[in-house]
């Protein structure tokens, strides 16, 4: 259980590549922390310095109000959980989990208490003689907790640790690490690029793109009012949609295209003649009767996934891809029209060049 | 797969046997001999079945002190033997194991130079470099003993290179989780990666004692002292032993108690070495 302040962080390799820079967050103690982004962002990079597996080039780093920067990855009172489980092939899991407790010079009794509790968490009871090549990869990633578990450490580091799990496995892996954290209480940080995994799991979702924090924030936060066009593209599936144009004389147009005018309902938070790109989720549109901003859609293909339909196609008369996801069973024929609306309140108004928020 | 014919069955099972027959040939000769007396051998045509005098032959060969063999007893020249393919088996392994530790997981000035000058080594056998090394040896006063026999064989360029690939072969993370766990580069070499390097240990351990055993052109240069004799020189100075005649069954006798250590050691060992060759764990 611990506190965790990340000050300026930054992370130069030889040859001058920057992998991280200016990273800045306050963890509070018992917090789930998710970093998310796409492969290369940087998020890796910033769980390896926290665990010590990579030296930090720029910033502070404090646990606990200690300043870690320059500890070995044992005396950080930290646990980490790898992508590919990075179990001690040729021990039983007993062994895989008592390795770190004998390093540290606990006493016998005290780590065979520690493993009966751990596996009994984990339901690890019968497997504790088994080597881990006898293991199937969801029972290998919960050894790898396990391992964890038992050290008791401060805080809790996750690599991608369910990305090679099935996608049934994955779903129910991820309920039990919530409820671990739960029971626990402790610190977690968890690195995935999986935009599902971090919404579901997190507290608070550190979203990372090239070497920088795009924004902090609860998942709803993300969710409702993305801070830049990287973030609102990166969160929600299907992904948003974006319409790019140019304000209108009036604020209450965009142009397309120099062709094609949207017309609004009220003024657009934004000047007259401004590049900007407007989002809107698939969710969000719907019945076009009185909405704000109306838009007609060409269908070119439709996904019918049960509880939902999600519509793909243009916007009418252009080449912008638009999405809509309906509730329910719905049938659209290619080549057919669907006229939809948006509330103003459900749009996202981004500057194109800086793709920062402008509502 | 092939189909499975008659046909086809028939003719592999007779290329193998004819196969393994002219491997065992020779065998079956040496130890048909070696039970024979003296006359038997020279003359034609030579016996193919056991003769009546194995007990002698091997009870003369075992209490030693054959004049044709120059008067060192078999157990004596065995006995040197083993010390020599031992000494050289665990000393390569050994050197090799914690040379490639260094090459693979310490980030020292000059690694790949350390590692190139390793690797060229491969490219000369001891044949090309056997003046200078005996040339040091002698300045050393190494010769005549059981540290001038062993010693300079036992650096391995090929155990070490070996050793380096399959350490390249484990996953950083390992490294990293026992870094978590709090073991220094000592216990992670003893607690980790030996036992991980377990059947490459023994696949090397039969090759590496079968070379040691058939050591002939080092220990023949430099000893001198009868008392240090390999059964491998025995048997050569058994064949020539200028003019009188080659004692024949007791040159095979010797060259079959010569194969006794070898086999058992791959006996003993076949298990670990076919899965050291074929199996890479995960």
């Amino acid at each position: 259980m611990a506190t965790l302040s990340i000050k300026s962080l930054g992370k130069t390799y030889p040859g001058n590549v920057t992998a991280v820079q200016d990273v800045d967050v306050e963890i509070a103690d018992g917090e789930f922390i998710v970093l998310v982004g796409p492969s290369g962002c940087g998020k890796s990079t910033i769980l390896r310095m926290i665990a010590g597996l990579e030296a930090i080039t720029t910033g502070d780093l404090h646990i606990d109000g200690e300043r870690v920067n320059d500890r070995e990855p044992g005396d950080r009172n930290i646990a980490m959980v790898f992508q590919n489980y990075a179990l001690y092939p040729h021990m039983s899991v007993r062994k895989n989990m008592e390795y770190g407790l004998k390093n540290e010079g606990l006493p016998k009794p005290e780590i065979a208490k520690r493993i009966e509790e751990a596996s009994r968490t984990l339901r690890l009871e019968e497997y504790l003689d088994r080597k881990p090549r006898q293991l199937s990869g969801g029972q290998r990633q919960r050894v790898a907790m396990g391992r964890a578990i038992v050290r008791d450490p401060k805080v809790f580091l996750f690599d991608e640790p369910l990305s090679n799990l099935d996608a049934k496995l994955r779903t129910q892996l991820r309920a039990e690490l919530k409820a671990l954290h739960h029971r626990l209480g402790a610190t977690f940080i968890y690195v995935t690029h999986d935009q599902v995994e971090a919404m579901s799991l997190a507290d608070r979702i550190i979203i990372m793109n090239a070497g920088r924090v795009e924004q902090i924030g609860t998942p709803m936060d993300l969710y409702l009012r993305p801070a830049t066009r990287f973030v609102a593209d990166f969160i929600g599936s299907p992904a948003m949609n974006f319409i790019e144009g140019t304000v209108g004389e009036d604020r209450r147009s965009l142009a397309i295209n120099g062709t094609q005018v949207l017309n609004m309902g009220q003024e657009l938070p934004a000047r007259a003649g401004a590049q900007v790109a407007m989002g809107m989720r698939p969710e969000h549109l719907g019945d076009a009767g009185g909405a704000d901003i109306q838009v007609s859609l060409q269908v070119s293909f439709v996904e019918q996934l049960g509880a939902d339909t999600v519509v793909h196609g243009n916007l009418s008369g252009g080449a912008q891809p638009l999405a809509v996801r309906l509730h329910g069973v719905h049938a659209s024929e290619p080549g057919s029209e669907i006229a939809l609306g948006c509330g103003m309140g459900h749009v996202h108004l981004f500057d194109t060049a800086t793709g920062a928020r402008l509502n | 797969m092939v189909e499975n014919r008659p046909f086809l069955t028939f003719l592999t099972h007779a290329v193998l046997i004819i196969g393994v027959i002219f491997l065992c040939f020779p065998v079956w000769m040496a130890l048909v001999a070696s039970t024979h007396g003296p006359e038997a051998l020279s003359r034609s045509p030579i016996p193919l079945w056991f003769g009546d005098r194995a007990w002698e032959n091997y009870s003369q060969l075992l209490a030693g002190g054959l004049p044709e063999a120059g008067g060192v007893p078999i157990g004596r020249m065995m006995f040197n033997s083993a010390i020599m393919a031992l000494v050289i088996t665990f000393g390569k392994i050994a050197i090799s194991l914690i040379s490639a530790y260094a090459i693979v997981y310490f980030r020292f000035p000059f690694r790949m130079g350390f590692f190139w000058m390793i690797f060229i080594t491969l490219m000369l056998p001891v044949e090309v470099r056997i003046l200078p090394t005996f040339d040091v040896v002698t300045k050393l006063g190494m010769l005549n003993s059981y540290v001038g026999l062993t010693i300079p064989l036992i650096a391995s360029a090929t155990a070490t290179f070996l050793f380096r690939q399959f350490f390249l072969t484990i996953p950083d993370e390992l490294v990293e989780a026992a870094r978590i766990d709090r073991a220094g580069p000592l216990r992670f070499f003893w607690d980790i990666l030996l036992p991980m390097s377990r059947t490459n240990i023994a696949a090397l351990f039969i090759i590496l004692f079968i070379f040691g055993w058939n050591q002939y052109l080092w220990p023949l240069l430099v000893t001198t002292d009868e008392s240090l004799y390999t059964v491998v020189m025995g048997i050569q100075r058994m064949v020539n032993a200028g003019e009188a005649l080659p004692v024949w069954h007791y040159i095979m006798g010797t060259a079959v108690l010569a194969l006794i250590p070898p086999v058992l050691v791959v006996v003993a060992m076949q298990k670990l070495f076919v899965k050291g060759l074929v199996e890479s764990e995960k």
